[in-house]
C-alpha cells in the first residue's frame, strides 16, 4: 500500500540527483559564463601530447570491437549475478541455486554458439 | 525477500515453454554445429516442436496455477491465445521455408529466433506481474528486432529492423516508467496485489493512473495502434515478407491478450478511467487504417495499414469492458489471423523473373493468368473488408454487438463507417487483379506444397466458418470467462 516513508526512503537519491546537476551545471554553465573565450584553430585541435594533431578523433575502426564489447557485456552481467546470489545462497535455497544454473545453461549455449560461429576468431 | 524461502518446484504449467525454450536452444546448436546440413532439418523440427508445444498447452491442466512466484498463470485464457499464437507461428513457418530459400536467406537463426520470439509471447499471455511482463515482451521484442532486419544484404531491411529497434526501445522505456510510477505508489508488481489496491484506494491517486497511461502508451506502440503506429508501414515494407507476415498475425495478439489481461486484472477497478484512452486508441487506429491505406501503392504497406484498422477494431471490443467484448476480441484476432495467413501466401505468390515483387499494380491481370489465386485473393479481400457471408464479418459483427451491448453506440457507429472507408482499398485489390489489364505476367506456379496448404486453409476457413461458426466461438467464450469471472 502506498504510503509517504517509502518516499522518504528515496530522499538521498533526490538530494544527490540535485546535487550532481547542480555542480555539473554549475561548471559547465560557470566557465561559459565566467572564463575569456578566444577560439582559434590550434586551441581547437586535439590534443595529443603536444604534437600535431595527427588524424581525426571520429576515425573508423573494426566493427568487430563491436562483437567483443557485446560478447563482454553479456559476462559482464553474469558475473554481476554471480556475486549477490554467490552470497545469499544459502537463503535462497534449491529453487535460487537451479535458477542460476538455468542462466548459466542458457548463457553456455550462447556462448558455444558464438564459438562455433567464430565470433571469437579475430583473423 | 523471505518470501523466496518457500517458493515451490511446480514447473509442470512451465511445460510447453520449457519444452520450446530448449528445442529453440537445441536447435541453435545443432545448427552451428552441422551447418548446411542442419539447414534442411531445422525447418520441420522447428515445425514438430511447435507441434510439440501445442500439444503440450492443450494438456497442461489450467486450474489457473500460478508458479514462479506469482509470476505466471496458466489458466483457460493464456491457453487458448497460447494455442493461437503456436498455430500463427506455424503458419508463418509454413509460409516462410520457400521464401526464404528464393531470397537466399534461409538460415537455421531465422527458425531459432521464431521458436524465441514464440517463448517471448507464451510467455506474455501467462504474466501476472509487471516484471515478468516486461522480461517476456522484452524476449519477444529483442527477437523481432533482430528478424525484421534479417536480410543483411538488403539495406531496407535493415532500415526497417533500426526504426523498429530504436522506436520499440522508447516504447519499453515509457512502458518502464510507466511501471515505475504504479510501482512508487502501490508498492507492488503483483497483479493480485495491485487488483486489492485499486480496490480499496478509491480515489486512486493520479500518478497511478499516469503510470497506466505510460504502460498503455508502451503497449500500442507494440500493438501498432495510432498514434503510436508510425513504425508500422516502414518495418513492413522493409523487413522480409516472411517476417512481415509473423509481425502481421502474431506479436499483436500476444501484446492484446497481454492488454486485456492487465486492463481486466490489475485495473479493472479502473475502467471509467483507461475507457476513455482505448476508445481513443481505437478510433485513431481505425481513422489512420482506413485513410491512410488508400494511397498506397505496395502491399506490404497496405496490409500495414489495414492491420492498423483492424486493431482499431479489436480495441472496440476491449473499451466494451465486458466478457462479450473478450470474446468477440479473441474471434476477432482468430479470424484476422486466418484472413492474414492466406493473404500473405499471395503476396509470396507475386514474382517476375524470380524477383519478389509488392506493388499492387503487378497484380493486374491475375484473374486470366492464375485465376485460383485471383479468387482466393478476391474472397481473402472480401473477407478482410467484412462482407456476408465471409469469416470477417462475423468477427466485426461480434465485436460491434459488444459495444452496443456496453452502450458505446457512436464507437460502434464510427466502426461500421471505418469499414465501408476500408472496403474501398480491399475493393481496389479485386479490381485490379480482375478488370485491369497485366503490362507483364507474374511467374507461375512459385508456391509451394506448405503454402499451397496454408492458403488452401485460410480460404477454407473464410469460406466455411458460417457453416459452424459455434465451434470457434465456443472456444473464444470459455477463454473470455476465465479472464472475466463473472465482475
Amino acid at each position: 500500500m502506498f504510503n509517504e516513508t517509502i518516499l522518504i526512503e528515496y530522499l538521498p537519491i533526490l538530494i544527490f540527483i540535485v546535487l550532481a546537476l547542480g555542480i555539473s551545471g554549475a561548471a559547465v554553465i560557470g566557465s561559459l559564463l565566467v572564463a575569456k573565450q578566444k577560439p582559434d584553430p590550434d586551441k581547437n585541435a586535439a590534443y595529443e601530447c603536444g604534437f600535431d594533431a595527427f588524424s581525426d578523433t571520429r576515425g573508423k575502426f573494426d566493427v568487430r570491437f563491436y562483437l567483443v564489447t557485446l560478447l563482454f557485456i553479456i559476462f559482464d552481467l553474469e558475473i554481476a549475478f554471480l556475486f549477490p546470489w554467490a552470497i545469499s545462497l544459502k537463503d535462497i535455497g534449491m529453487f535460487g541455486f537451479w535458477s542460476m544454473m538455468a542462466f548459466l545453461g542458457v548463457l553456455t549455449v550462447g556462448f558455444i554458439y558464438e564459438w562455433k560461429k567464430g565470433a571469437l576468431d579475430w583473423e | 525477500m523471505s518470501e523466496f524461502g518457500f517458493l515451490d518446484f511446480n514447473l509442470v504449467p512451465l511445460l510447453p515453454e520449457v519444452f520450446l525454450a530448449l528445442s529453440a536452444m537445441g536447435f541453435l546448436l545443432i545448427g552451428v554445429s552441422f551447418g548446411d546440413e542442419a539447414r534442411r532439418v531445422i525447418p520441420w523440427y522447428a515445425l514438430l516442436a511447435l507441434l510439440m508445444t501445442g500439444v503440450l498447452v492443450s494438456q497442461v491442466s489450467f486450474d489457473d496455477a500460478i508458479v514462479l512466484g506469482g509470476m505466471f498463470k496458466a489458466d483457460a485464457y493464456s491457453g487458448f491465445v497460447k494455442l493461437l499464437i503456436i498455430g500463427g507461428v506455424m503458419a508463418t513457418l509454413g509460409l516462410s521455408m520457400r521464401y526464404l530459400e528464393q531470397e537466399h536467406i534461409d538460415q537455421m537463426e531465422f527458425y531459432v529466433l521464431v521458436l524465441l520470439a514464440s517463448v517471448g509471447m507464451m510467455f506474455m499471455v501467462s504474466a501476472v506481474n509487471l516484471l515478468s511482463l516486461y522480461m517476456a515482451l522484452e524476449l519477444q521484442s529483442l527477437s523481432l528486432y533482430v528478424l525484421a532486419a534479417f536480410n543483411r544484404q538488403s539495406p531496407r531491411a535493415a532500415e526497417a529492423g533500426v526504426k523498429y529497434f530504436a522506436l520499440g526501445g522508447l516504447a519499453s522505456g515509457m512502458m518502464l516508467f510507466g511501471i515505475s510510477l504504479i510501482y512508487g505508489f502501490t508498492g507492488s508488481l503483483d497483479f493480485g496485489t495491485l487488483t486489492a489496491s485499486m480496490m480499496v484506494m478509491q480515489p486512486v491517486p493520479f500518478a497511478v493512473i499516469f503510470g497506466l497511461v505510460f504502460l498503455l502508451a508502451g503497449l500500442a506502440f507494440k500493438l501498432s495502434a495510432a498514434p503510436f503506429h508510425m513504425w508500422t508501414p516502414d518495418v513492413y515494407e522493409g523487413a522480409p515478407t516472411a517476417v512481415t507476415a509473423l509481425f502481421a498475425m502474431v506479436p499483436k495478439l500476444a501484446a492484446l491478450a497481454l492488454l486485456m489481461r492487465i486492463l481486466f486484472e490489475p485495473f479493472a477497478y479502473l475502467v471509467p478511467q483507461w475507457e476513455q484512452i482505448i476508445i481513443f486508441l481505437a478510433v485513431m487506429s481505425m481513422i489512420v487504417g482506413a485513410f491512410g491505406a488508400i494511397a498506397q501503392s505496395n502491399i506490404k504497406r497496405l496490409i500495414a495499414y489495414s492491420s492498423i484498422g483492424h486493431i482499431g477494431y479489436a480495441l472496440i471490443g476491449v473499451a466494451a469492458a465486458s466478457e462479450g467484448g473478450i470474446n468477440a476480441v479473441l474471434l476477432h484476432m482468430l479470424i484476422y489471423m486466418a484472413m492474414t495467413a492466406g493473404t500473405f501466401a499471395v503476396i509470396m505468390a507475386m514474382r517476375r523473373g524470380g524477383r519478389s515483387v509488392e506493388r499492387i499494380d503487378d497484380l493486374a491481370g491475375l484473374s486470366r493468368s492464375q485465376p485460383i489465386l485471383a479468387y482466393a485473393l478476391g474472397i481473402l479481400m472480401f473477407s478482410m473488408a467484412g462482407v456476408p457471408p465471409f469469416a470477417g464479418f462475423f468477427g466485426k459483427l461480434m465485436i460491434f454487438q459488444a459495444a452496443i451491448g456496453a452502450e458505446l453506440y457512436a464507437l460502434a457507429i464510427f466502426g461500421v463507417v471505418a469499414s465501408v472507408v476500408a472496403a474501398y482499398y480491399y475493393l481496389r485489390i479485386v479490381k485490379v487483379m480482375f478488370f485491369d489489364e497485366a503490362v507483364l505476367m507474374l511467374d507461375l506456379n512459385v508456391l509451394s506444397g506448405p503454402q499451397r496448404f496454408i492458403l488452401a486453409c485460410s480460404v477454407a476457413f473464410v469460406l466455411f466458418f458460417i457453416l459452424s461458426p459455434s465451434a470457434f466461438i465456443d472456444s473464444t467464450q470459455l477463454a473470455a470467462a476465465a479472464l472475466f469471472p463473472g465482475r
